[in-house]
């Protein structure tokens, strides 16, 4: 998606509405485009994308001040890659006050980092207003409103999203499942899953991994405004 | 432009004093103005640990350091001299330098004169207050209430209060606002100034390896001392160069 290193935000207000899903298909995506991102959860000590992503998930609790320390002295001590950042919802008001107070987002941008923030837009209208809210921070690059079909959304579809399709429910619940991994299923491992559920999730993962490899035109029709 | 020179100083110990004179000599560097610093807590000096190039280390009773630090206040060129006076040591200094003359001397408007008195929460800090201010006719006196370890000033109460500020002309209270512990820690342990550390340098000089997330706290928390130090007349008189910032 990005050719320069990049940090990835996935965030909503609400919860229980696919932002880890969003976040583990965005870690999935950059895997399988050559790129070497690494996860931060800041859900810790729950901390699920772990299990998808051992040996490059970091978990920290951004309530408390090492947890701070991990997630922004992390990214900013090794520069040159690409972080995919899970802000869950008790924690998304306090990232950004928390950025904004140490200008983390300017130094993101000295370091070289871009910064794209995902934000899933559920159906309530508190959603739809913390996204509107959130839609022009001045040091984010990108911002991405997300709709997964799952949990439906208000967000005005004219005005363009990522949208998560609908998986049958069985099959939601099997990739749930720690050793499924999506990225090996792409690449040709069914993993147990049966011809016809292979086949939905094939018609998902083409149409979410097309709608990350879409954001780059995106991003550059952005820069030239 | 008249030389200024700074006394902090407590009757009592751990109310952050270094801390504040620490503070003043950073808020005049980001300023870019020249200090001169003395520790009179012989023979260590706290402060010396942070400013080794700036600070000295006096003994106020002995003649030779009270020449070291009055007689060269306008020889020496730079427009502000602060003294960290050590812990218990402020009445005594008030009165040796009411003795030797050099409070008149202030009061002749031979240079400026401040105080910076830092307060813990105690009735004891408002009681110092009662007993130096004999002493400050001619001398502007400010009051800096020391939150820096989250300090709650329940004490206080503001009948109390007013009994002791009435009796002093022209005083002005400043908050030094709170730090986050971990980040007032590690600047201790780097020993280096808060510019220093908010700019990642270390005490040699080479790039330091601060945390970004502390090194941001500090940041913010300078600006907010910044904002209180803004409302001292004696400070704002030396950064405008002695011009009222209306005129500049």
């Amino acid at each position: 998606m990005a050719n320069l290193p990049t940090v990835y935000i996935t965030a909503s207000d609400q919860h229980r509405n696919g932002k880890t899903l969003l976040a583990r298909l965005l870690a999935d995506y950059l895997m399988l485009d050559g790129r070497d991102p690494f996860v931060i959860d800041t859900d810790a000590p729950e901390g699920p994308l772990r299990n998808f992503f051992p040996g490059r998930t970091a978990l920290a609790d951004f309530a408390v001040m090492q947890g701070q320390m991990k997630v922004f002295d992390t990214i900013l001590g090794s520069p040159g890659r690409d972080y995919v950042i899970d802000l869950p919802a008790r924690h998304m008001e306090g990232f950004f006050k928390a950025a904004e107070e140490l200008d983390f987002f300017e130094e993101t941008r000295r370091a070289g980092f871009r910064v794209i923030l995902f934000f899933v837009v559920d159906h309530s209208v508190h959603s739809l207003k913390s996204a509107r809210s959130h839609e022009h921070i001045k040091a984010v690059d990108l911002f991405v409103p997300v709709i997964n079909e799952f949990v439906g959304s208000h967000w005005p579809l004219r005005e363009g999203a990522l949208v998560i399709p609908l998986l049958p429910q069985a099959l939601a619940f099997a990739i749930g499942e720690r050793r499924f991994s999506l990225r090996n299923f792409v690449l040709g491992d069914p993993q147990g899953l049966d011809e016809s559920d292979q086949r939905s999730l094939s018609n998902f993962m083409y149409n979410v991994l097309d709608a990350f490899g879409n954001l780059e035109p995106l991003m550059t029709i952005k820069q030239l405004r | 432009m008249k030389p200024t020179l700074i006394l902090v100083g407590a009757d009592k110990g751990g109310v952050g004093k270094t801390t504040i004179s620490r503070a003043l000599l950073d808020y005049f560097a980001r300023k870019n103005i020249l200090t001169r610093a003395f520790d009179t807590e012989n023979p260590r000096g706290s402060l010396r640990r942070f400013y080794p190039n700036l600070a000295e280390v006096v003994d106020l009773g002995n003649v030779a350091h009270q020449m070291r630090i009055l007689d060269t206040m306008e020889s020496a060129n730079v427009p502000v001299t602060v003294v960290d006076l050590k812990a218990g040591n402020l009445s005594y200094a008030l009165d040796l330098f009411e003795r030797i003359g050099v409070l008149d001397a202030a009061r002749n408007g031979m240079f400026n004169m401040g105080l910076m008195h830092v307060v813990g929460p105690s009735i004891a800090s408002l009681d110092e207050i009662g007993e130096i201010a004999k002493y400050l006719q001619g001398v502007q006196y400010v009051v800096g209430r020391n939150s820096i370890n989250e300090t709650n000033f329940f004490e206080w109460d503001e009948v109390t209060h007013r009994k002791y500020f009435s009796a002093i002309p022209k005083a002005q209270e400043i908050n030094i606002p709170k730090l986050n512990e971990m980040a007032y820690e590690q600047v201790d342990v780097a020993g280096v100034t808060f510019k220093d550390f908010i700019e990642n340098k270390a005490a040699d000089g080479s790039q330091g390896k601060f945390s970004f997330v502390l090194r941001g706290y500090v940041k913010k928390w300078c600006s907010e001392i910044d904002d209180e130090f803004h409302r001292v007349q004696m400070l704002q008189d030396i950064v405008s160069g002695g011009r009222s910032p209306n005129l500049a």
